[in-house]
């Protein structure tokens, strides 16, 4: 049994293969007919690097017209480079009708020519033979008659392959899907983030209360604290506006205006004005309609003025 | 359905679901958050206003401060009955000067002012307060 290796069926693809019916998912080795390739010992050491440059390789080789994409491996001293049209290849498979769907990795010939021993039959006229360290196609004709062939097994498979995009029915591509998901987990990570940052973020507040409690016992009970804030906040409220309002009255006395009397209790005040003219009157009056105390005039000089508290 | 067919809108849909998943769980934390923190607000702006407030009112000082306004016009002028938190003080023959100090000493103390009068006599006042604390 293997647990490790890649146990599904290689199909390899040529130009003459018949149809195909396929059950379940199998990888597919392409041919030289479906790449382009070249070998080059290029001083990059990462796959990335290489394939940056592959287009630059491949200047005037390519069919124009067509989109085409590369495909990079590490050999011994050297950089494979495979330059492929994958629309092309993938129209092929389906006019072979190889389900995209149940195509799990394609592979290109070329990247297991060491297992090509011996040359493999495709179709009547061509085999796959391996020649000058190269894989190539030739004509059958040019082969010696009593030549053995031999079949591609999954012994076969290459440890780098290419996923075919999702096949026809997909609505993405790889790359698309990748951004896409790449920018939703990216606010999936913020959201997390801001998310955590919110814990802990009332233990400074919560330490005051505290604080304040292991201060005042008795304002534990929220009972406690409703009575006293009720009791205390009642007489600040009076306590305040009897201050304002002598306050305010003491505005009123000013030269030519005196206070000849006072009086304030905890329901009401009234206070006297003597005022030297009738205009001082009148100033004296209008200050106190402003601050909307009742008036009330004696004579000729004197003003009276109350309030409720 | 062969899921490989949408694999690819399987991820995307993964992450988004991922995302409001994410964006569920901050504002969850979010609202807990606030929620805590106007519950605390609350009781810390509670407990702080009752507390100023039983420090201005309830303080238990204020009986040593009421004696002082007996020193701010001369002992002549002043008739002073102060029986366990209540005042009853009357002042006689002040002038502009003493009536606005002995104001403004009242004024600036936590007491609740049950009675002050001030009665103009001549050029000279006569003044009448009865507080408790």
């Amino acid at each position: 049994m293997n647990f490790t290796g890649n146990t599904k069926a290689l199909v390899l693809v040529y130009r003459d293969m018949p149809i195909q019916t396929l059950n379940e998912s199998v990888n597919i080795m392409l041919t030289p007919q479906f790449y382009t390739l070249k070998r080059e010992a290029l001083p990059v050491k990462y796959s990335y690097q290489a394939k940056r440059i592959a287009p630059s390789l491949f200047d005037g080789l390519l069919e124009e017209g067509h989109k085409h994409e590369y495909f990079v491996a590490k050999e011994e001293n050297t950089w494979l480079f495979i330059a492929y049209d994958l629309e092309k290849i993938q129209n092929f498979l389906l006019e072979k009708g190889l389900d995209l769907t149940l195509v799990s990795k394609m592979y290109f010939a070329e990247q297991a020519r060491e297992n090509f021993s011996a040359p493999v039959m495709t179709g009547d006229k061509e085999a796959l033979v391996n020649f000058d360290e190269q894989l190539v196609m030739v004509p059958k004709a040019v082969l010696a008659d009593d030549v053995s062939f031999i079949e591609p097994d999954e012994s076969f498979t290459p440890k780098k392959g290419i996923t075919l995009e999702g096949g026809e029915k997909s609505f993405l591509t790889k790359k698309e899907s990748y951004t896409l998901a790449g920018i939703f987990l990216l606010f999936a990570f913020a959201f997390v983030f801001e998310g955590g940052r919110y814990d802990g973020e009332n233990e400074e507040e919560n330490a005051k209360v505290q604080a304040l409690l292991v201060s005042y016992p008795s304002l534990q009970s929220s009972y406690t604290r409703d009575s006293i804030a009720s009791k205390y906040e009642d007489i600040d409220k009076k306590e305040r506006k009897k201050r304002e309002i002598i306050k305010r009255l003491s505005g009123m006395i000013f030269k030519g205006s005196t206070l000849s009397s006072f009086k304030m209790d905890s329901k009401r005040f009234e206070a006297s004005f003597v005022c030297s003219d009738a205009k001082i009157l009148k100033k004296v009056e209008a200050m106190a309609k402003k601050e909307q105390f009742t008036t009330s005039k004696f004579g000729s000089n004197e003003l009276k003025v109350e309030g409720i508290l | 359905m062969n899921w490989k067919t949408y694999k690819y809108e399987l991820l995307v849909g993964l992450s988004i679901v991922l995302m409001f998943m994410a964006f569920g769980y901050k504002t969850t934390k979010v609202s807990a958050n606030e929620n805590s923190t106007s519950t605390t607000g609350v009781s810390l702006y509670e407990l702080e206003r009752i507390v100023a407030l039983k420090k201005v009112w309830g303080n238990k000082k204020i009986a040593k401060k009421v004696d002082k306004l007996k020193t701010l016009v001369p002992a002549s002028k002043v008739k002073w009955r102060k029986k366990s938190k209540k005042l009853t003080a009357s002042f006689s023959g002040l002038d502009e000067r003493e009536v606005n100090k002995l104001s403004s000493g009242i004024l600036n103390l936590a007491v609740e002012i049950q009675k002050l009068e001030l009665i103009k006599v001549g050029t000279s006042y006569n003044v009448e307060f009865t507080c408790k604390w």
